[in-house]
Protein backbone atom coordinates (compact mmCIF):
# COMPACT_ATOMS: atom_id res chain seq x y z
CA UNK A 1 0.00 0.00 0.00
CA UNK A 2 1.32 3.42 -0.63
CA UNK A 3 1.16 6.64 0.77
CA UNK A 4 -1.50 7.73 -1.75
CA UNK A 5 -3.64 4.80 -1.58
CA UNK A 6 -7.56 5.87 -0.90
CA UNK A 7 -10.88 4.01 0.35
CA UNK A 8 -13.97 4.82 -2.13
CA UNK A 9 -16.67 2.60 -0.65
CA UNK A 10 -15.85 -0.47 -1.79
CA UNK A 11 -12.55 0.61 -3.73
CA UNK A 12 -9.41 0.95 -2.66
CA UNK A 13 -7.15 2.76 -5.02
CA UNK A 14 -3.67 3.43 -5.61
CA UNK A 15 -4.13 7.25 -6.22
CA UNK A 16 -6.64 9.74 -5.19
CA UNK A 17 -6.68 11.51 -8.01
CA UNK A 18 -9.42 10.75 -11.18
CA UNK A 19 -10.90 12.51 -13.74
CA UNK A 20 -14.26 14.26 -14.41
CA UNK A 21 -16.44 12.91 -17.04
CA UNK A 22 -16.12 14.01 -20.48
CA UNK A 23 -13.00 15.70 -20.07
CA UNK A 24 -10.59 13.14 -20.44
CA UNK A 25 -10.63 9.90 -22.99
CA UNK A 26 -7.80 7.22 -23.61
CA UNK A 27 -5.88 10.16 -25.97
CA UNK A 28 -4.88 11.76 -22.87
CA UNK A 29 -2.43 8.86 -22.18
CA UNK A 30 -0.56 10.10 -24.95
CA UNK A 31 0.48 12.69 -22.07
CA UNK A 32 0.57 11.00 -18.89
CA UNK A 33 0.85 7.81 -17.73
CA UNK A 34 -1.96 6.20 -16.76
CA UNK A 35 -0.79 5.42 -12.92
CA UNK A 36 -1.28 8.93 -12.00
CA UNK A 37 -4.91 7.86 -11.86
CA UNK A 38 -6.55 6.21 -9.01
CA UNK A 39 -9.70 5.41 -11.62
CA UNK A 40 -10.69 6.34 -14.94
CA UNK A 41 -14.32 8.17 -15.26
CA UNK A 42 -15.23 7.56 -18.69
CA UNK A 43 -17.95 10.36 -20.69
CA UNK A 44 -21.40 9.80 -19.58
CA UNK A 45 -23.62 7.30 -21.77
CA UNK A 46 -27.04 7.45 -22.21
CA UNK A 47 -29.64 4.46 -23.43
CA UNK A 48 -30.10 5.85 -26.74
CA UNK A 49 -27.46 7.93 -28.92
CA UNK A 50 -27.04 11.55 -28.38
CA UNK A 51 -26.56 14.11 -31.14
CA UNK A 52 -25.73 16.80 -28.71
CA UNK A 53 -26.66 20.45 -28.65
CA UNK A 54 -26.13 23.26 -31.24
CA UNK A 55 -22.99 25.16 -31.56
CA UNK A 56 -21.08 27.15 -30.10
CA UNK A 57 -21.05 25.16 -27.25
CA UNK A 58 -17.81 26.34 -25.62
CA UNK A 59 -16.90 29.63 -24.83
CA UNK A 60 -14.19 30.77 -22.30
CA UNK A 61 -14.75 33.19 -19.44
CA UNK A 62 -12.38 35.23 -17.01
CA UNK A 63 -11.47 32.35 -14.91
CA UNK A 64 -13.15 29.14 -16.23
CA UNK A 65 -15.05 27.31 -19.58
CA UNK A 66 -19.17 27.52 -19.93
CA UNK A 67 -19.67 24.24 -22.11
CA UNK A 68 -23.23 23.07 -23.36
CA UNK A 69 -21.99 19.70 -24.78
CA UNK A 70 -25.35 18.42 -23.98
CA UNK A 71 -24.07 15.02 -23.54
CA UNK A 72 -23.49 13.66 -26.77
CA UNK A 73 -22.51 9.90 -26.74
CA UNK A 74 -23.12 7.18 -28.93
CA UNK A 75 -25.62 5.53 -26.92
CA UNK A 76 -25.15 2.49 -24.32
CA UNK A 77 -25.56 -0.48 -27.63
CA UNK A 78 -22.66 1.23 -29.26
CA UNK A 79 -20.77 1.71 -26.17
CA UNK A 80 -20.93 -1.72 -24.95
CA UNK A 81 -20.33 -2.96 -28.79
CA UNK A 82 -17.03 -0.80 -29.58
CA UNK A 83 -15.98 1.43 -26.49
CA UNK A 84 -15.73 -0.77 -23.69
CA UNK A 85 -13.80 -3.43 -25.01
CA UNK A 86 -10.70 -0.95 -25.95
CA UNK A 87 -10.99 0.37 -22.60
CA UNK A 88 -10.88 -2.84 -21.06
CA UNK A 89 -7.89 -3.86 -23.50
CA UNK A 90 -6.24 -0.54 -22.72
CA UNK A 91 -6.92 0.78 -18.97
CA UNK A 92 -4.69 -0.59 -17.15
CA UNK A 93 -6.78 1.56 -14.52
CA UNK A 94 -10.17 0.76 -12.66
CA UNK A 95 -12.92 1.80 -15.35
CA UNK A 96 -15.43 3.44 -13.95
CA UNK A 97 -18.31 4.11 -16.17
CA UNK A 98 -20.64 7.35 -16.11
CA UNK A 99 -23.97 7.12 -17.34
CA UNK A 100 -27.42 8.77 -17.43
CA UNK A 101 -30.74 8.20 -17.89
CA UNK A 102 -34.58 10.57 -18.72
CA UNK A 103 -36.26 7.87 -16.44
CA UNK A 104 -35.44 5.52 -12.91
CA UNK A 105 -36.47 2.77 -15.19
CA UNK A 106 -33.92 4.07 -18.24
CA UNK A 107 -30.69 4.01 -15.44
CA UNK A 108 -32.56 0.60 -14.44
CA UNK A 109 -32.08 -0.47 -17.93
CA UNK A 110 -28.81 0.94 -18.41
CA UNK A 111 -27.38 -0.86 -15.37
CA UNK A 112 -28.69 -4.23 -15.85
CA UNK A 113 -26.61 -3.92 -19.65
CA UNK A 114 -23.43 -3.16 -17.65
CA UNK A 115 -23.69 -5.50 -15.16
CA UNK A 116 -23.39 -8.10 -17.67
CA UNK A 117 -20.14 -7.01 -18.72
CA UNK A 118 -16.52 -7.44 -17.25
CA UNK A 119 -14.22 -5.10 -16.90
CA UNK A 120 -16.28 -2.13 -15.11
CA UNK A 121 -15.63 -1.50 -11.07
CA UNK A 122 -18.02 1.37 -10.97
CA UNK A 123 -21.09 3.49 -12.31
CA UNK A 124 -21.13 7.16 -11.92
CA UNK A 125 -24.90 8.32 -11.78
CA UNK A 126 -24.73 11.61 -13.67
CA UNK A 127 -27.78 13.39 -11.89
CA UNK A 128 -26.31 16.62 -12.78
CA UNK A 129 -25.96 17.29 -15.90
CA UNK A 130 -26.99 20.92 -16.33
CA UNK A 131 -26.90 20.66 -20.47
CA UNK A 132 -29.79 18.34 -20.87
CA UNK A 133 -33.79 18.78 -20.24
CA UNK A 134 -34.38 15.43 -19.57
CA UNK A 135 -31.56 13.62 -18.39
CA UNK A 136 -28.97 14.30 -15.51
CA UNK A 137 -30.45 17.65 -13.21
CA UNK A 138 -34.13 16.88 -13.35
CA UNK A 139 -32.90 13.81 -10.84
CA UNK A 140 -30.08 15.93 -9.19
CA UNK A 141 -32.52 18.04 -7.53
CA UNK A 142 -34.54 16.35 -5.64
CA UNK A 143 -34.09 13.87 -2.41
CA UNK A 144 -36.81 11.84 -3.29
CA UNK A 145 -35.34 10.78 -6.83
CA UNK A 146 -32.22 10.80 -5.77
CA UNK A 147 -33.34 7.91 -2.83
CA UNK A 148 -35.76 6.11 -4.96
CA UNK A 149 -32.96 5.97 -7.63
CA UNK A 150 -30.06 4.95 -4.96
CA UNK A 151 -31.85 2.35 -3.46
CA UNK A 152 -33.41 0.60 -7.14
CA UNK A 153 -30.14 0.69 -8.61
CA UNK A 154 -27.79 0.12 -5.69
CA UNK A 155 -29.93 -3.51 -5.02
CA UNK A 156 -28.34 -3.81 -8.45
CA UNK A 157 -25.24 -4.10 -8.42
CA UNK A 158 -22.14 -5.58 -6.20
CA UNK A 159 -20.23 -2.69 -8.20
CA UNK A 160 -19.09 0.93 -6.72
CA UNK A 161 -22.31 3.08 -7.08
CA UNK A 162 -20.87 6.76 -6.95
CA UNK A 163 -23.88 9.34 -7.54
CA UNK A 164 -22.61 13.15 -9.21
CA UNK A 165 -24.33 15.61 -7.89
CA UNK A 166 -24.80 19.39 -9.01
CA UNK A 167 -24.27 22.10 -7.02
CA UNK A 168 -27.56 23.89 -8.84
CA UNK A 169 -29.37 23.48 -5.83
CA UNK A 170 -30.76 25.54 -2.62
CA UNK A 171 -29.01 22.38 -0.62
CA UNK A 172 -26.74 19.76 -1.31
CA UNK A 173 -26.94 17.92 2.12
CA UNK A 174 -30.46 16.87 1.88
CA UNK A 175 -29.40 16.03 -1.67
CA UNK A 176 -26.03 13.90 -0.28
CA UNK A 177 -27.97 12.63 2.61
CA UNK A 178 -30.68 11.04 0.33
CA UNK A 179 -27.78 9.01 -1.61
CA UNK A 180 -26.05 7.59 1.29
CA UNK A 181 -29.36 6.53 2.58
CA UNK A 182 -30.67 5.25 -1.02
CA UNK A 183 -27.55 2.87 -0.36
CA UNK A 184 -24.57 4.79 -2.79
CA UNK A 185 -21.05 3.70 -2.03
CA UNK A 186 -19.64 7.61 -2.46
CA UNK A 187 -20.49 10.98 -4.18
CA UNK A 188 -18.65 12.83 -6.47
CA UNK A 189 -19.21 16.47 -6.78
CA UNK A 190 -19.66 19.10 -7.96
CA UNK A 191 -20.87 18.86 -11.84
CA UNK A 192 -20.84 22.14 -13.40
CA UNK A 193 -22.45 25.62 -11.78
CA UNK A 194 -25.17 27.16 -13.98
CA UNK A 195 -23.45 30.12 -16.67
CA UNK A 196 -23.47 32.43 -19.24
CA UNK A 197 -21.71 35.07 -21.23
CA UNK A 198 -23.10 37.22 -23.75
CA UNK A 199 -21.10 39.09 -26.27
CA UNK A 200 -21.74 42.56 -24.86
CA UNK A 201 -21.35 44.23 -28.30
CA UNK A 202 -23.97 42.55 -30.40
CA UNK A 203 -25.75 40.85 -27.94
CA UNK A 204 -25.68 37.74 -28.61
CA UNK A 205 -24.91 34.58 -26.24
CA UNK A 206 -21.97 33.31 -26.54
CA UNK A 207 -23.72 29.44 -26.31
CA UNK A 208 -26.09 28.50 -28.63
CA UNK A 209 -28.72 27.27 -25.96
CA UNK A 210 -28.06 30.07 -23.64
CA UNK A 211 -27.26 29.23 -20.31
CA UNK A 212 -24.17 26.46 -20.04
CA UNK A 213 -21.92 24.57 -17.67
CA UNK A 214 -19.52 26.78 -16.02
CA UNK A 215 -16.36 25.10 -14.33
CA UNK A 216 -11.96 25.72 -14.39
CA UNK A 217 -10.61 28.08 -11.69
CA UNK A 218 -13.32 30.20 -10.95
CA UNK A 219 -16.04 27.74 -9.12
CA UNK A 220 -13.40 26.23 -6.76
CA UNK A 221 -14.13 28.13 -3.72
CA UNK A 222 -17.79 27.27 -4.23
CA UNK A 223 -16.66 23.64 -4.88
CA UNK A 224 -14.98 23.22 -1.91
CA UNK A 225 -17.50 24.51 0.08
CA UNK A 226 -19.82 22.30 -0.80
CA UNK A 227 -17.65 19.23 -0.35
CA UNK A 228 -17.22 21.00 3.09
CA UNK A 229 -20.74 20.79 3.79
CA UNK A 230 -21.56 17.16 2.17
CA UNK A 231 -18.62 15.91 3.91
CA UNK A 232 -19.62 16.91 7.37
CA UNK A 233 -23.55 15.88 6.41
CA UNK A 234 -22.24 11.83 5.36
CA UNK A 235 -20.40 9.61 6.36
CA UNK A 236 -19.72 7.82 2.76
CA UNK A 237 -16.60 9.65 0.62
CA UNK A 238 -16.91 12.15 -1.73
CA UNK A 239 -14.76 12.67 -4.80
CA UNK A 240 -14.37 16.05 -4.87
CA UNK A 241 -14.23 18.44 -8.41
CA UNK A 242 -14.21 22.10 -9.79
CA UNK A 243 -11.62 23.93 -10.30
CA UNK A 244 -8.83 22.21 -8.84
CA UNK A 245 -5.94 22.72 -11.17
CA UNK A 246 -2.85 22.14 -8.99
CA UNK A 247 -1.37 19.41 -5.89
CA UNK A 248 -2.05 22.45 -3.63
CA UNK A 249 -5.60 22.88 -4.78
CA UNK A 250 -5.97 18.79 -3.95
CA UNK A 251 -5.10 19.24 -0.98
CA UNK A 252 -7.24 21.95 -0.13
CA UNK A 253 -10.54 19.49 -0.76
CA UNK A 254 -8.89 16.62 0.77
CA UNK A 255 -8.38 18.89 3.99
CA UNK A 256 -12.19 19.68 3.92
CA UNK A 257 -13.34 16.04 3.67
CA UNK A 258 -12.75 14.73 0.17
CA UNK A 259 -11.19 10.90 -0.44
CA UNK A 260 -10.55 11.49 -3.78
CA UNK A 261 -9.96 14.55 -6.05
CA UNK A 262 -11.05 14.61 -9.94
CA UNK A 263 -8.93 17.19 -12.71
CA UNK A 264 -11.75 18.63 -14.93
CA UNK A 265 -10.99 21.58 -17.12
CA UNK A 266 -7.63 21.47 -15.67
CA UNK A 267 -7.21 18.52 -18.07
CA UNK A 268 -7.62 20.86 -21.10
CA UNK A 269 -5.48 23.66 -20.00
CA UNK A 270 -2.53 21.36 -19.07
CA UNK A 271 -2.58 17.68 -20.50
CA UNK A 272 0.19 17.07 -17.91
CA UNK A 273 -2.00 18.23 -15.17
CA UNK A 274 -3.13 14.96 -13.74
CA UNK A 275 0.87 13.55 -13.44
CA UNK A 276 2.06 17.22 -11.94
CA UNK A 277 -0.68 16.87 -9.42
CA UNK A 278 0.63 13.13 -8.49
CA UNK A 279 4.17 14.56 -8.31
CA UNK A 280 3.62 17.42 -6.29
CA UNK A 281 0.63 15.36 -4.44
CA UNK A 282 3.27 12.65 -2.73
CA UNK A 283 6.16 14.68 -2.59
CA UNK A 284 4.03 16.83 -0.06
CA UNK A 285 2.96 13.22 1.85
CA UNK A 286 6.44 11.90 1.95
CA UNK A 287 7.77 15.58 3.05
CA UNK A 288 5.16 15.23 5.86
CA UNK A 289 4.87 11.72 6.71
CA UNK A 290 1.33 12.04 6.36
CA UNK A 291 -0.59 9.16 4.58
CA UNK A 292 -4.41 10.11 3.08
CA UNK A 293 -6.09 9.21 6.32
CA UNK A 294 -3.97 12.02 8.16
CA UNK A 295 -5.65 14.54 5.83
CA UNK A 296 -9.16 13.40 4.83
CA UNK A 297 -11.73 15.90 6.11
CA UNK A 298 -9.30 17.25 8.99
CA UNK A 299 -9.85 20.81 8.10
CA UNK A 300 -9.22 23.10 11.04
CA UNK A 301 -11.33 25.88 11.60
CA UNK B 1 0.62 11.70 -39.61
CA UNK B 2 1.40 10.81 -36.27
CA UNK B 3 -1.79 10.12 -34.83
CA UNK B 4 0.30 10.54 -31.10
CA UNK B 5 0.71 14.50 -30.72
CA UNK B 6 2.85 15.22 -27.70
CA UNK B 7 2.83 18.45 -26.06
CA UNK B 8 6.01 20.36 -26.87
CA UNK B 9 7.46 23.77 -25.50
CA UNK B 10 9.62 25.18 -28.16
CA UNK B 11 11.28 28.78 -28.38
CA UNK B 12 9.97 31.28 -31.16
CA UNK B 13 12.61 31.79 -33.48
CA UNK B 14 10.79 34.93 -35.01
CA UNK B 15 8.30 37.16 -35.21
CA UNK B 16 7.01 39.03 -38.44
CA UNK B 17 4.98 41.73 -37.79
CA UNK B 18 1.76 42.49 -40.45
CA UNK B 19 -1.04 44.83 -41.04
CA UNK B 20 -3.69 45.11 -38.89
CA UNK B 21 -3.00 42.99 -35.67
CA UNK B 22 -2.22 39.86 -37.67
CA UNK B 23 1.38 38.85 -37.20
CA UNK B 24 3.07 36.03 -37.94
CA UNK B 25 5.29 33.06 -35.18
CA UNK B 26 8.03 31.20 -36.71
CA UNK B 27 9.47 28.21 -35.02
CA UNK B 28 11.93 25.56 -35.59
CA UNK B 29 11.52 21.92 -35.61
CA UNK B 30 12.22 19.22 -38.50
CA UNK B 31 10.91 16.53 -36.61
CA UNK B 32 7.18 18.58 -36.24
CA UNK B 33 7.29 20.01 -39.87
CA UNK B 34 7.68 16.46 -41.32
CA UNK B 35 4.84 15.54 -39.96
CA UNK B 36 2.69 18.46 -41.24
CA UNK B 37 0.04 18.35 -43.91
CA UNK B 38 -1.56 21.76 -45.17
CA UNK B 39 -5.08 21.97 -43.45
CA UNK B 40 -3.73 20.64 -40.11
CA UNK B 41 -3.66 22.73 -36.98
CA UNK B 42 -1.78 23.06 -33.86
CA UNK B 43 -3.23 23.95 -30.35
CA UNK B 44 -0.40 26.50 -28.89
CA UNK B 45 -0.80 28.87 -26.33
CA UNK B 46 2.53 31.57 -24.69
CA UNK B 47 3.82 29.12 -22.08
CA UNK B 48 1.96 29.25 -18.76
CA UNK B 49 2.34 27.87 -15.42
CA UNK B 50 -0.97 26.53 -13.18
CA UNK B 51 0.92 28.35 -11.05
CA UNK B 52 0.68 31.05 -12.25
CA UNK B 53 -2.79 31.91 -10.82
CA UNK B 54 -1.76 31.70 -7.67
CA UNK B 55 0.39 34.97 -8.64
CA UNK B 56 -2.49 38.01 -8.85
CA UNK B 57 -4.53 37.60 -11.96
CA UNK B 58 -2.47 35.27 -14.37
CA UNK B 59 -5.01 32.38 -14.66
CA UNK B 60 -3.98 30.28 -17.45
CA UNK B 61 -5.71 29.69 -20.61
CA UNK B 62 -6.67 27.38 -22.97
CA UNK B 63 -4.64 26.31 -25.98
CA UNK B 64 -5.81 27.91 -28.96
CA UNK B 65 -6.48 26.08 -32.21
CA UNK B 66 -3.82 27.91 -34.98
CA UNK B 67 -3.65 26.16 -37.99
CA UNK B 68 -0.34 25.55 -40.68
CA UNK B 69 0.69 28.70 -42.83
CA UNK B 70 4.09 27.89 -43.91
CA UNK B 71 6.00 24.77 -43.77
CA UNK B 72 9.01 24.51 -45.58
CA UNK B 73 12.75 23.05 -44.51
CA UNK B 74 11.92 22.84 -40.91
CA UNK B 75 10.47 26.36 -40.54
CA UNK B 76 6.90 26.17 -39.11
CA UNK B 77 5.14 29.68 -39.62
CA UNK B 78 1.40 30.33 -37.53
CA UNK B 79 -0.35 33.33 -38.75
CA UNK B 80 -2.39 35.12 -35.80
CA UNK B 81 -4.91 37.80 -35.90
CA UNK B 82 -5.37 39.52 -32.67
CA UNK B 83 -8.92 38.68 -31.65
CA UNK B 84 -9.23 38.14 -27.98
CA UNK B 85 -7.63 37.08 -24.61
CA UNK B 86 -5.70 33.70 -26.06
CA UNK B 87 -4.41 35.52 -28.90
CA UNK B 88 -3.38 38.59 -27.28
CA UNK B 89 -0.98 36.72 -25.01
CA UNK B 90 0.16 35.24 -28.07
CA UNK B 91 0.67 38.93 -29.73
CA UNK B 92 2.57 39.67 -26.67
CA UNK B 93 5.34 36.79 -27.34
CA UNK B 94 8.77 37.73 -28.97
CA UNK B 95 11.34 35.79 -30.25
CA UNK B 96 12.61 33.61 -27.72
CA UNK B 97 9.54 33.31 -25.41
CA UNK B 98 8.86 29.98 -25.35
CA UNK B 99 5.68 28.74 -26.78
CA UNK B 100 3.39 25.21 -26.02
CA UNK B 101 1.95 23.60 -28.32
CA UNK B 102 0.03 19.95 -29.34
CA UNK B 103 -0.11 19.09 -32.74
CA UNK B 104 0.04 18.84 -35.68
CA UNK B 105 -3.45 17.79 -34.83
CA UNK B 106 -6.85 17.26 -37.24
CA UNK B 107 -6.77 15.81 -41.10
CA UNK B 108 -5.69 17.79 -44.15
CA UNK B 109 -6.69 18.93 -47.40
CA UNK B 110 -6.85 16.11 -49.99
CA UNK B 111 -4.46 17.07 -52.30
CA UNK B 112 -5.07 16.85 -56.08
CA UNK B 113 -3.41 16.99 -59.38
CA UNK B 114 -4.06 18.23 -62.90
CA UNK B 115 -7.31 20.30 -61.94
CA UNK B 116 -8.04 23.89 -62.29
CA UNK B 117 -8.12 24.66 -58.27
CA UNK B 118 -9.86 27.73 -56.82
CA UNK B 119 -8.83 28.73 -53.43
CA UNK B 120 -11.06 31.11 -51.76
CA UNK B 121 -10.38 32.38 -48.03
CA UNK B 122 -11.58 34.97 -45.96
CA UNK B 123 -9.65 36.95 -43.49
CA UNK B 124 -8.11 35.05 -41.21
CA UNK B 125 -8.88 31.80 -43.17
CA UNK B 126 -6.23 32.97 -45.25
CA UNK B 127 -2.62 30.66 -43.80
CA UNK B 128 -4.08 27.05 -44.12
CA UNK B 129 -4.56 27.93 -48.04
CA UNK B 130 -1.14 29.57 -48.32
CA UNK B 131 0.44 26.06 -46.81
CA UNK B 132 -1.82 24.03 -49.49
CA UNK B 133 -1.14 26.76 -52.16
CA UNK B 134 2.58 25.93 -51.78
CA UNK B 135 2.51 21.80 -51.98
CA UNK B 136 0.20 21.75 -54.73
CA UNK B 137 1.05 24.76 -57.25
CA UNK B 138 3.40 23.00 -59.24
CA UNK B 139 0.50 20.25 -59.96
CA UNK B 140 -2.38 22.80 -60.71
CA UNK B 141 -3.59 25.60 -62.07
CA UNK B 142 -4.55 27.61 -59.12
CA UNK B 143 -6.44 30.69 -59.10
CA UNK B 144 -6.76 32.51 -55.49
CA UNK B 145 -9.82 34.76 -54.20
CA UNK B 146 -9.50 36.51 -51.31
CA UNK B 147 -12.06 38.76 -49.58
CA UNK B 148 -11.06 41.20 -45.98
CA UNK B 149 -13.34 43.58 -43.73
CA UNK B 150 -10.78 46.42 -45.13
CA UNK B 151 -7.41 46.86 -46.72
CA UNK B 152 -6.33 45.30 -43.66
CA UNK B 153 -7.16 42.01 -43.86
CA UNK B 154 -5.75 41.43 -47.40
CA UNK B 155 -3.11 38.98 -48.28
CA UNK B 156 -1.55 38.43 -51.60
CA UNK B 157 -3.62 36.48 -53.58
CA UNK B 158 -5.07 37.04 -57.09
CA UNK B 159 -8.42 38.84 -56.79
CA UNK B 160 -9.06 41.32 -53.80
CA UNK B 161 -13.05 41.79 -52.42
CA UNK B 162 -13.46 44.58 -49.40
CA UNK B 163 -16.36 45.10 -47.44
CA UNK B 164 -15.58 48.66 -47.69
CA UNK B 165 -14.18 49.11 -50.97
CA UNK B 166 -10.51 50.24 -49.64
CA UNK B 167 -8.52 47.93 -52.12
CA UNK B 168 -9.85 45.67 -54.31
CA UNK B 169 -13.69 45.20 -55.75
CA UNK B 170 -16.36 46.16 -53.04
CA UNK B 171 -18.64 43.55 -51.56
CA UNK B 172 -18.92 40.16 -49.88
CA UNK B 173 -15.54 38.01 -51.62
CA UNK B 174 -18.94 35.16 -52.44
CA UNK B 175 -20.28 37.88 -55.51
CA UNK B 176 -17.03 37.32 -57.21
CA UNK B 177 -17.41 33.57 -56.90
CA UNK B 178 -19.81 32.05 -59.49
CA UNK B 179 -18.18 34.67 -62.20
CA UNK B 180 -14.70 33.45 -61.09
CA UNK B 181 -16.01 29.55 -61.20
CA UNK B 182 -17.44 29.93 -64.62
CA UNK B 183 -14.95 32.03 -66.45
CA UNK B 184 -11.73 29.93 -65.14
CA UNK B 185 -13.69 26.80 -65.56
CA UNK B 186 -12.65 25.66 -61.65
CA UNK B 187 -12.80 21.80 -61.19
CA UNK B 188 -11.98 22.12 -57.10
CA UNK B 189 -12.78 24.59 -54.78
CA UNK B 190 -10.62 24.80 -51.42
CA UNK B 191 -11.90 27.32 -48.43
CA UNK B 192 -11.62 28.80 -45.44
CA UNK B 193 -12.95 31.85 -44.06
CA UNK B 194 -15.99 33.06 -41.70
CA UNK B 195 -19.29 31.05 -41.75
CA UNK B 196 -21.54 33.25 -44.20
CA UNK B 197 -18.82 32.96 -46.51
CA UNK B 198 -18.53 29.18 -46.20
CA UNK B 199 -22.41 28.68 -46.53
CA UNK B 200 -22.73 30.83 -49.56
CA UNK B 201 -19.39 28.88 -50.92
CA UNK B 202 -20.69 25.82 -50.87
CA UNK B 203 -24.36 26.69 -52.19
CA UNK B 204 -22.70 28.38 -55.50
CA UNK B 205 -19.98 25.91 -55.83
CA UNK B 206 -22.79 23.01 -55.41
CA UNK B 207 -24.31 24.59 -57.86
CA UNK B 208 -21.37 24.60 -60.59
CA UNK B 209 -20.60 21.07 -60.16
CA UNK B 210 -17.37 22.29 -58.19
CA UNK B 211 -15.76 19.75 -55.70
CA UNK B 212 -15.54 21.93 -52.59
CA UNK B 213 -13.25 20.52 -49.57
CA UNK B 214 -13.44 23.44 -46.69
CA UNK B 215 -12.05 24.04 -43.36
CA UNK B 216 -13.73 24.86 -40.37
CA UNK B 217 -13.53 26.89 -37.58
CA UNK B 218 -14.88 26.29 -34.00
CA UNK B 219 -13.71 27.22 -30.53
CA UNK B 220 -12.00 24.02 -28.94
CA UNK B 221 -11.09 23.22 -25.43
CA UNK B 222 -9.25 20.20 -25.51
CA UNK B 223 -7.69 19.75 -29.53
CA UNK B 224 -7.73 16.18 -29.21
CA UNK B 225 -11.48 14.80 -29.76
CA UNK B 226 -12.03 14.13 -25.79
CA UNK B 227 -14.48 17.41 -25.29
CA UNK B 228 -16.61 17.67 -28.28
CA UNK B 229 -17.22 21.02 -27.52
CA UNK B 230 -16.12 21.93 -31.47
CA UNK B 231 -18.76 20.35 -33.13
CA UNK B 232 -19.95 20.95 -36.81
CA UNK B 233 -23.10 19.03 -38.12
CA UNK B 234 -22.10 16.58 -40.82
CA UNK B 235 -24.20 14.15 -42.88
CA UNK B 236 -27.75 14.18 -45.03
CA UNK B 237 -30.79 15.86 -43.09
CA UNK B 238 -32.11 12.38 -42.19
CA UNK B 239 -28.99 11.14 -41.23
CA UNK B 240 -26.65 12.92 -39.90
CA UNK B 241 -24.19 14.11 -36.31
CA UNK B 242 -21.94 16.16 -34.93
CA UNK B 243 -18.05 15.75 -35.79
CA UNK B 244 -15.50 16.98 -33.94
CA UNK B 245 -13.26 19.79 -36.02
CA UNK B 246 -10.39 18.79 -34.03
CA UNK B 247 -10.56 15.04 -35.16
CA UNK B 248 -12.43 14.58 -38.00
CA UNK B 249 -11.62 17.70 -39.24
CA UNK B 250 -10.89 20.89 -39.86
CA UNK B 251 -11.43 19.93 -43.35
CA UNK B 252 -14.73 18.72 -44.89
CA UNK B 253 -15.97 18.04 -47.96
CA UNK B 254 -18.83 21.06 -48.26
CA UNK B 255 -21.41 18.98 -49.51
CA UNK B 256 -21.04 17.03 -46.26
CA UNK B 257 -21.63 20.14 -44.10
CA UNK B 258 -25.55 20.22 -42.97
CA UNK B 259 -25.10 24.15 -43.25
CA UNK B 260 -28.85 24.77 -42.26
CA UNK B 261 -27.91 23.79 -38.54
CA UNK B 262 -25.17 26.05 -38.37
Amino acid sequence: MSIMTTKLGKLTLDSPITVASGTFDLENFHFIDQKCLGAFVCKTITRYPKKGNPTPRLYESEAGLINSIGLQNPGLDLFVQESLPILRDKLEVPLIVSFSGSSIAEFEEIMAKLETQSGIAGYELNVSCPNVDNEGIAFGVDPEVIYQLCSRLCSMTRREVIVKLTPNVTDITSIALAAEAGGADSIALINTVFGMAIDWKTGRSRIKKGIGGYSGIGIKPIALALTYKAANAVKIPITAMGGIYTWEDALEFFWAGASMVALGTANFIDPLSAAKLHEGLSAFLIEHRYSMRDIIGKCIL
Amino acid sequence: MKDTPELRSIAIYSREELCGGYFVLWIWDDELSKQCSPGQFFEIRAQASFHDAWDSQRIPKLFKPISVYDNSGGRIGFFIKNVGAGTSALARLKAGDMLELIGPLGNSFPVVSGKRVLLLSGGIGYPPLSYLQKEIINHNLIFWLHGGATQADVFPCDEVWTVDGSIGKQGMVTQGLEDVIINKKIEVLYSCGPLPMLKQASEIAFRHGVEHYTSMEAYMACGIGVCHGCAVPIGSHDNWDYLRVCKEGPVFNANDVLWSEL
